[in-house]
């Protein structure tokens, strides 16, 4: 039986990442996939068969598309991480769901490979939460328009 | 409401007391391999569930049966939204089953852990 596409998939997955990068897991409805993301409840069901599954395509993708090519970036010199969905998802999801933990893993290996000491990553890690405090928080329809930023 | 539970190779829905009247049904039983996955969701309620049969639907009441919506075919038996879980098959009569559940989040748990390869 075929399945009905009436729309793009990644699209759908980079938006689901935006909101998921913003709110935890179990924060996200379905009726928030829905309205923010725009994609029928049924087609999500039907692509990418639950909740978690749609959350794992968009955690795959942001680390494919944001964190990976950018992993060089990190070893400079006050570079500040702005991959919300991968700490988030270190956080929130690694600890309930062994495929999440699997992959923060491997990306924290390969970020120490980039970095060249594991001290520089913690490092990062540790900005990165010292700064959430003073992060300016858009609202949610910014946050959903709003273009990746510049930074890595 | 429905009893979900995972026996052997299996995931078996079993609906109890009245719901079995309502539904049509009063067991189904899906090879886990055939199971995408499982989502609490207590916005489906609110959604077009197309035509029902055979089943019961009594708008704000119970949503019980079969029903057939957008070439998919869809098995529901739910009363409160609150404790609606969806889960989504492959290969298999029902597109998907809506079915209220005790405690959606340990059956969401329970159908992830057995269904992860």
């Amino acid at each position: 039986m075929g399945r009905r596409r009436s729309f793009d998939e990644d699209e759908v997955v980079e938006a689901a990442a935006k909101l998921f990068a913003r709110r935890t897991y179990d924060g996200v409805s379905i009726d928030d996939l829905v309205k923010w993301v725009g994609v029928h409840r049924n087609s999500l069901y039907g692509v990418f068969g639950s909740k978690r599954g749609l959350y794992l395509a968009a955690l795959r993708r942001h680390v494919d598309r944001e964190v990976r090519p950018r992993l060089a970036l990190a070893a400079r010199p006050d570079a500040v991480l702005t991959w919300d969905l991968l700490l988030l998802a270190a956080v929130d999801r690694a600890p309930e769901d062994s495929e999440v933990a699997g992959l923060v893993s491997s990306v924290f290996a390969e970020l120490d490979a980039a970095t060249g000491d594991p001290g520089v990553t913690e490092a990062l890690l540790g900005r990165w939460l010292r700064g959430r405090p003073s992060v300016d928080v858009p609202t949610e329809d910014d946050a959903l328009e709003t273009a990746p930023g510049e930074e890595i | 409401m429905a009893v979900v539970s995972v026996q052997g190779q299996d995931l078996v829905v079993e609906m109890e007391g009245l719901d079995k009247l309502w539904a049509l049904k009063s067991r189904l039983t899906i090879p886990l391999a055939n199971v995408r996955g499982a989502t609490v969701d207590p916005g489906i309620l609110g959604e077009p569930k197309g035509v029902r049969a055979p089943g019961t639907h009594l708008p704000k009441v119970i949503t019980a049966g079969t029903f057939h919506h957008e070439g998919e075919k869809v098995f529901w038996a739910v009363r409160d939204a609150q404790k609606a879980v969806v889960v989504e098959l492959a290969d298999e009569t029902y597109t998907r089953l809506v079915v209220e559940v005790d405690d959606p989040r340990a059956v969401v748990a329970m159908v992830e852990k057995a269904t992860r390869r």
